[in-house]
């Protein structure tokens, strides 16, 4: 058991002493998970209000796919980003696999569909009723959009923050596209996994704790926009 | 405001949900819209209030000059319902909303706003949540909301129907002292025969889609001439 006790207090030795090594993987992390999530908001948010808004042929089964993609296995999205940008592949040419673009583009694709998919449930409970009483109010095109957009502000936050949470804890995509190579792709998760296997349990209690924390502070800014947003 | 309908249909697959040959209501009185369950009398009112388009006809709107057009003039209607959206803000700030959506001053909001919350007993309630307030407080906020438009016609759909007596009395308050003071035209939809005889200068009654009578409603609510009608007001069940 002391081990356990030991990496503990090992761990935020290393964590008040500004390891290098360790802030290293956590810039890196919260830069690739940042990115990926903020390319998601600028596609998921408009595709969702639109999505949500709209009647069109074929939504039902759009948003099948939508829901399916909100909780496909990461393993899965590294496995088929890393094939479609494999030397052979499609998009070989680039030569991105092990980068961190490579993460990024499959942390995109994972936490785009999250964004999209919470954006479109809010905006599909309130979007009659905002409608309808910005048009009763006498309200132009604009002055309605932005009465919407201020009307589901709360929900927006829970879907940036949720997207933000699944991308910073996942494993299984920026492993198989990443490849965790030293300095340049090694993020939190596969850190941990790394130092595990090489017995070294203090750096990886550290790491460890410090994706708590953040998630701590994910989970926190979640539930006081949720308190806040309650019908 | 005065209303002409003029040949509105409206239907839903091969069901016909309205069809109202002609009707005119009148300017600057309360109209009590009523009739059975499915009737088609929200429908009708989506229609003029132009949240609902009909598949044919017209709703010609009675302009300040006495022409009419066929357009909603938006800035002059505007509609209830029987649980209204709050925005996610303030009592003080739902009130505030349509008056700064017509860029009204700072000040002439603050005032008007001060007013209308003394008016609607809402005071204490300025700085709640407006998401979180009863049924009636919910529709005495929303009824501020609308009248702080001085709107010439507002659209009630069974404003009501949840709420308790004193709260339908502030309603009702305002319906008669916004036409006594500024002319205002109501149209309201109730199963509340009381409330109608209380309230209304004018009744229409619905039935499968249709107007089946008209008239002042001292006259339809006393002496109505249609078998339905009659069936209706005395609270039989209809056939
Ligand atoms: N979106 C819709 N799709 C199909 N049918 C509809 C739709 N909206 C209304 N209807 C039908 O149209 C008819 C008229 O409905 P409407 O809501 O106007 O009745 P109402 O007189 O307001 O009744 P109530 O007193 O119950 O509110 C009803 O039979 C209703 O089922
Ligand atoms: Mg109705």
């Amino acid at each position: 058991m002391d081990y356990i006790f030991d990496g503990i207090v090992q761990a935020i030795g290393l964590i008040l002493s500004g390891d290098p090594v360790i802030f290293e993987v956590v810039g890196l992390s919260l830069r690739v998970s940042g990115t990926s999530v903020l390319i998601a908001v600028l596609i998921g948010i408009p595709l969702g209000i639109l999505i949500g808004t709209r009647e069109f042929i074929g939504k039902r089964v759009l948003l099948r796919i939508i829901y399916t993609c909100m909780s496909l296995p990461p393993v899965i999205l590294g496995l088929f980003v890393f094939l479609i940008l494999m030397r052979q592949g499609p998009l070989g040419a680039y030569q991105l696999n092990y980068t961190p673009t490579a993460m990024i583009i499959a942390q995109t694709l994972l936490v785009t569909p999250i964004v999209m998919g919470l954006t479109y449930n809010i905006v599909r409970d309130r979007a009659k009723d905002v409608g309808r009483l910005g048009k009763t109010l006498g309200g132009t095109g604009v002055s309605n959009v932005f009465l919407m957009l201020r009307e589901v502000k709360g929900g927006l936050v829970i879907a940036l923050v949720s997207a933000f949470g699944r991308a910073i804890s996942e494993v299984g995509a920026v492993m198989i596209v990443g490849g965790n190579i030293t300095g340049k792709t090694r993020v939190m998760t596969t850190y941990i996994a790394e130092l595990r296997s090489m017995g070294d349990y203090s750096q990886a209690i550290a790491v460890g704790i410090i994706l708590l924390l953040l998630s701590l502070i994910v989970n926190t800014i979640l539930y006081q926009f949720q308190q806040r947003d309650e019908k | 405001m005065k209303l002409r309908l003029n040949n509105l249909k409206k239907s839903y697959g091969s069901r016909a949900v309205l069809d109202v040959e002609r009707c005119e209501i009148p300017s600057g009185a309360i109209t009590g819209l009523i009739g059975p369950n499915g009737a088609g009398k929200t429908t009708l009112m989506n229609i003029i209030a132009g949240l609902d388009a009909p598949e044919s006809g017209e709703v010609l709107y009675g302009l300040k000059d006495g022409s009419f057009s066929p357009d909603l003039p938006k800035k002059a209607v505007t509609m209830l319902f029987q649980t209204p959206y709050m925005l996610h803000t303030t009592v003080e700030k739902n009130i505030a909303y349509p008056l700064q959506l017509r860029r009204a001053e700072r000040e002439v909001i603050k005032r008007r706003v001060k007013n209308l919350m003394d008016d609607f007993d809402l005071t204490p309630l300025a700085k709640n949540k407006a998401w979180r307030l009863s049924g009636g407080e919910t529709q005495k906020v929303a009824l501020a909301r609308a009248v702080a438009l001085k709107p010439e016609l507002l659209l009630l759909d069974e404003p009501t129907s949840n709420i308790d007596n004193t709260s339908v009395a502030v309603i009702e308050k305002t319906l008669d002292y916004e036409r006594n003071k500024h002319k205002m035209t109501s149209v309201i939809i109730s199963h509340n025969l009381a409330q109608i005889r209380r309230l209304c200068d004018y009744v229409i009654f619905m039935h499968e889609g249709r107007i089946i009578e008209q008239g002042d409603a001292k006259e339809i609510l006393s002496k109505p001439a249609d078998p339905r009608t009659k069936a209706f007001i005395a609270g039989e069940l209809l056939l």
